[in-house]
């Protein structure tokens, strides 16, 4: 017989921050304590910003925009980065255990699997992603998706991802304090540059409920099981109103100090190749992000996969170094040399100044 | 230095399943996360830890390591109070990925009930082997399903 899992299918009405993550903590309890099958959560948000669990909120947002546009902002149990959400937005939950047959084991392994799946789920509208090591979705060099995970329960896993339909750059630019926030003149084509969405790949106007149902169909067919449309049981919603009292509505969990001092820096270096721009966050010793900007020749595709290599990377010369040479190619950017680059980058971490 | 299939396991530590590792000196014991889990996590970013003076209880979650986008565990190989926390850490994280038995440490436990509980503990050469053997082939068998 067919494995059935439960689906929470939210096509109704956007969420707040604080239910939908919320719920979305409350899948792998249910599954490690509950005796649940896994949990997929569809849903969208209102529009919010949400914050990854080790990021310093007050540096990673400008909260008084946020509050002046009606922007929700909250804090998720998962890693990574900020993402803004929206009605426009899929947002995807997903409680499962570790050793589940079909996910592969290990840390990359989990995001891996996932990640197929999403693939399979974008082709049904002709769009071809690829997984880009190590959590985004791409679509030629563009970011269509974000992938973060939590062990929180047990061997059960804590799964988000939000894949974009529509986005709105512009209030991300006004509400998120990036480094790209500097160069505002050409923050848009450098945001139009790195990000998708399924509307620009398809060039129709797709809904969120098309988009989420290719999900669950691409489940379906990937790990051979069916969905059963369901709701949160008495003991579920019991682990919400708690969540939502004790951490998604709670400064101490949304304000947390818990997280790495950031900072930012800005490095510019003439090269043989060019002007080369680096603008660096750091998050304590590590690269929390970076976009290099300049006059040098170069693709798109090339410069977002050092930028995305680079991410995460400790901001000391010989990880630069190393990761930089595992994926470098000559001309990559045109007339420039690994330990040019990361003389650059490391620039940018000597003028680093506090956010 | 102990390499079994590519991973250093020195074979004086303890080792926790969940891949925390123990070093005994008197009843201070060391801390840290072994070199398979590095290696599967990859860069470590932030690493989210108690407080000195905090009481843990053998196999407990005691802290979360965060790498990239990935939140792991800390799970105290032994019980007692938390005396030191590496502070180096605050400023270098990667120290658990480059120097996991040396710099990358992660904090010293004064312990409560070291001579019972090291028992739970997996020591020795070939009781690691076979551990690190066994988790690398549930890795595979889990990929071959896959």
């Amino acid at each position: 017989m067919m494995m059935k899992w439960r689906l929470f299918k939210e096509t109704g009405r956007p969420l707040s921050t604080a239910e939908g993550l919320a719920i979305d903590d409350t899948l792998p309890r249910s599954v490690d304590q509950h005796g649940s099958p896994p949990i997929l959560h569809l849903y969208t948000f209102v529009p919010s910003a949400i914050v990854g669990k080790y990021q310093d909120i007050e540096a990673a947002l400008k909260l008084e925009r946020c509050k002046a546009r009606g922007v929700e902002y909250n804090r998720r149990a998962t890693g990574g980065g900020t993402v803004i959400m929206g009605p426009q937005v899929v947002a995807l939950g997903l409680g499962i255990n570790l050793d589940y047959p079909g996910i592969k084991n290990g840390v990359s392994g989990v995001f891996e699997s996932l990640s197929q799946v999403l693939c399979a789920a974008v082709s049904r509208f002709g769009v071809k992603a690829r997984f880009r090591p190590r959590n985004d979705l791409e679509v030629e060099g563009k970011k269509l998706a974000g992938l973060s995970a939590a062990a929180e329960s047990g061997k059960a896993l804590l799964f988000h991802t939000s894949l974009l339909v529509d986005f709105d750059i512009g209030l991300m630019l006004d509400i998120m304090n990036t480094p790209l926030i500097k160069i505002q003149d050409k923050g848009y084509s450098c945001f139009s540059q790195r990000i998708t969405t399924f509307g620009q790949e398809t060039g129709k106007r797709l809904s969120v409920t098309e988009v989420m149902d290719a999900i669950q169909e691409a489940f379906e067919e990937h790990f051979g099981i069916q969905f059963t449309q369901d709701r949160p049981d008495p003991w579920e919603q019991e682990c919400i109103s708690r969540l939502i009292k004790e951490r998604y509505t709670n400064k101490d969990w949304i304000f947390s100090h818990k997280h790495p001092r950031a900072r930012m820096g800005v490095g510019r270096v003439k090269t043989k190749g060019g002007l080369l721009e680096i603008y660096l966050s750091l998050a304590g010793g590590s690269i929390e992000n970076l976009v290099i900007t300049g006059d040098f020749f170069s693709t798109t595709e090339a410069v977002q996969r050092i930028e995305s290599e680079l991410k995460w990377t400790s901001a000391r010369r010989e990880a630069i170094e190393e990761k930089l040479g595992a994926i470098w190619k000559p001309d990559m950017i045109y007339g420039l040399d690994v330990p040019t680059l990361a003389s650059a980058i490391l620039q940018a971490k000597e003028n680093q100044v506090r956010l | 230095m102990v390499e079994i299939k590519g991973y250093n396991m020195p074979d004086e530590l303890y080792y926790h399943k969940e891949h925390s590792w123990a070093r005994v000196d008197g009843n201070r014991v060391t801390v840290g996360m072994t070199d398979f889990f590095q290696k599967e996590a990859g860069d470590i970013v932030f690493v989210d830890l108690p407080e000195e003076e905090d009481e843990v209880e053998q196999g407990e979650v005691c802290g979360k390591i965060q790498s990239r986008k990935w939140i792991g565990k800390l799970v105290a190989p032994v019980s007692g109070e938390i005396v030191e926390i590496n502070e180096e850490l605050e400023e270098d994280t990667s120290l658990i990925n480059t120097d996991p038995y040396g710099k990358g440490w992660i904090l010293v436990i004064e312990a409560s009930n070291l001579e019972e509980e090291l028992g739970n503990l997996i020591h020795g050469a070939e009781a690691v082997t076979k551990f690190i053997e066994e988790e690398i082939k549930r890795a595979e068998e889990e990929k071959a399903k896959a």
